[in-house]
């Protein structure tokens, strides 16, 4: 019995460490090639003379990474700012009021995303190009908003869904209004499922390639994208490239890291309703 | 401070009709008990009266005010809940300044009387806790603390003392009667506890499926039950129903031979009778006669059933009342507390 446990034991911890092994690598090898010389990338030896030369590099022309890290930034950030607002409005009234055809709407919002990005990146393209706003952060921001909002509106209504609503009977019967309400009970208790959605959302945006490789060219390029410059005539710049992608990883390990607590929190009260 | 008035108010679902249409008048300062089993409609009836719920029909008066369409914050009304409704993210002093909060009431003036709120309720050395961080009673003393701290015009309380323990409950129920004494202010207390109706109200409103059956004091309800429902539904252990057939002055049935003081016309009625006013006698003594079904003690009493024909008949007798099961017995009933029902229309006669 013990010996069987024990062998269980073993084989899931094996099971563990080989499945770290297939995350952590080539994250680890990404870490290692940002410091290193064109010529030691290919070679896997772990010690080596780091030099920051590949991020001066990557910030001067013609790759100017600053402006597309600046420009990722921008987009993630306001989609947040705009997308989560409503997202909290539209799960409140999801969740708390009797709407018309409300379980169409929600399957029909989520239903979206079912849809291959590569199969309407075209006629968005079309749309945006009569419309004047190729390669404009507008357009961008207007797309990762309809990207991230369904994803936002899912999670935080399942939050809002396990709040009792005796409390907010409660508050409406003390004298509040809905705003009150809504404000001062519904938002500090779904918060943590308002951050989880905060931070997904940014995810989504900042890691989002198709439509930002489509529907820009010059100014509003974002740091996935500007990876591509890398693959130049010569072969690609495996130093740069690691490098610029160091940049792209960091602020999402900062996060995960500040906000782990609310995040891990946020994902399984979300699972469990 | 103001009387509740409830005009033909109706609540429907679809074809679901929670509370039928009716009136029921709360005078001022009063406090009524609406009491019924789960489902009989009176938590929907507060709910109402609350803004919670809008009414299908009917019309709500607080005061000289209608308030049918009013949002609850506007009818100025204050509510205990049965799961306390306390804002979990908040400190028990937040949670019982809230409603002055909301009212635009400034921080110092808040406190002084958050402080003045919790002294009622025995609660000024908690006032930094979080309410996850209370007991049950704790908590149910700061959603008092809350309904009290701004002198609202009615009270509405939906079963706040269910989720206590039985000997928490005595002591909440005294304090709950102590100050509606003290603050004088009209109440409507839903439980489905009879105890707790007959001990705190004024005037208890017994419902079911929708309808108020009867509404009275408290021991008019005990004492003279509206109908077969209420009869049944007030007592612990609850009234005694026997289906008899009256023939002149006597009601009839399987082994029982009831005399009554008149003369009446012969029909099917129900025979109500409390436990407390059946005792047992010689098999050829009593009204009735019959064999001992069983026989419980329950500390204060002893609760015999005895097997009367097809029915059966509960007689509460004395602590130290000992039979075994089995035993022939008859049944002597006060003749000066017997109920008669219509055995068609469950309803009370004269």
């Amino acid at each position: 019995m013990n010996y069987s446990r024990c062998l269980s034991s073993r084989s899931s911890d094996l099971l563990v460490l080989i499945a770290a092994c297939v995350i952590l690598v080539p994250i680890g090898w990404i870490v290692l090639a940002a410091f290193k010389s064109n010529v030691d990338v290919f070679q896997l030896k772990l010690f080596f003379s780091p030099t920051l030369a590949n991020f001066a590099t990557i910030l001067d022309p013609p790759y100017v990474i600053h402006h597309k890290l600046l420009n990722s930034a921008i987009v993630a950030l306001v989609v947040v700012v705009v997308s989560i607002p409503i997202a909290t409005l539209a799960a409140y009234s999801l969740s708390r009021f009797k709407l018309y055809g409300a379980s169409f709407m929600l399957t029909a919002i989520l239903a979206t995303q079912f849809i291959p990005a590569v199969t309407i990146v075209l006629p968005f393209f079309l749309m945006f190009r009569s419309i004047g706003m190729l390669d404009t952060l507008l357009a961008l921001i207007l797309i990762h908003t309809s990207i991230v909002m369904p994803y936002a509106i899912w999670m935080i209504k399942g939050f809002i869904d396990g709040i009792p609503i005796e409390t907010e009977e409660a508050a409406l019967v003390d004298g509040a209004t809905r705003l009150q309400v809504i404000r001062n009970i519904v938002l500090p208790m779904a918060a943590p499922g308002v951050i989880t959605a905060s931070i997904f959302s940014f995810i989504l945006s900042w890691n989002e390639f198709m439509f930002a490789l489509v529907l820009t060219r010059r100014d509003a390029i974002t740091l996935p994208v500007g990876l591509a410059l890398f693959n130049a005539e010569t072969g690609v710049q495996w130093h740069l490239l690691a490098a610029t992608s160091l940049i792209i990883m960091i602020p999402m390990i900062v996060l995960a890291l500040l906000i782990q607590r609310h995040f891990v929190q946020g994902m399984t009260m979300g699972a469990v309703r | 401070m103001a009387s509740i008035r409830l005009e033909n108010i109706e609540k429907r679902w679809g074809s679901f009709t929670a509370v039928q249409r009716q009136s029921l008048d709360v005078a001022d300062n009063e406090f009524l008990v609406l009491l019924g089993p789960s489902g009989c409609g009176k938590t929907t009836t507060m709910r109402m009266v609350a803004g919670l719920e809008q009414p299908t029909a009917g019309d709500i008066w607080i005061g000289d005010r209608r308030v049918t369409h009013d949002l609850p914050k506007d009818r100025d009304i204050a509510m205990v809940f049965q799961n306390y409704g306390l804002y979990p993210h908040m400190s028990v002093a937040d949670n019982i300044g809230y409603p002055l909060k909301v009212r635009g009431i400034s921080r110092g003036r808040r406190e002084a009387e958050i402080r003045k709120a919790a002294a009622k309720v025995e609660l000024t050395h908690l006032l930094d806790r979080r309410p996850r961080e209370l007991s049950g009673g704790q908590r149910q003393r700061v959603a008092l603390a809350r309904a009290i701290i701004r002198t609202p015009r009615a009270f509405l309380m939906d079963e706040p003392l269910s989720n206590l323990d039985a000997k928490l409950r005595v002591t909440m129920r005294a304090e709950l009667k102590h100050l509606q004494n003290e603050l004088g202010i009209t109440t409507i207390y839903v439980t489905h506890d009879q105890i707790e109706a007959m001990t705190l109200a004024h005037r208890v409103a017994v419902m079911n499926e929708g309808v108020v059956q009867q509404i009275a004091p408290p021991d008019q309800i005990y004492d003279r039950p509206a109908n077969v429902f209420v009869a049944g539904f007030i007592g612990s252990p609850p009234m005694n129903l026997i289906h008899v057939k009256a023939e002149n002055d006597l009601l009839v049935a399987e082994n029982a031979r009831v005399k009554m003081a008149a003369a009446m016309p012969a029909q099917d009625l129900i025979l109500g009778v409390r436990p407390e006013d059946v005792s047992l006698c010689a098999q050829n003594e009593g009204s009735m006669r019959g064999s001992v079904f069983a026989s419980e003690l329950t500390g204060d009493s002893v609760l015999v059933t005895v097997q009367v024909g097809s029915q059966r008949v509960l007689a509460k007798q004395d602590r130290s009342f000992r039979i075994d099961a089995g035993a022939p017995v008859g049944l002597r009933l006060n003749e000066n507390r017997l109920h008669l029902f219509d055995a068609e229309t469950k309803e009370r006669l004269p």
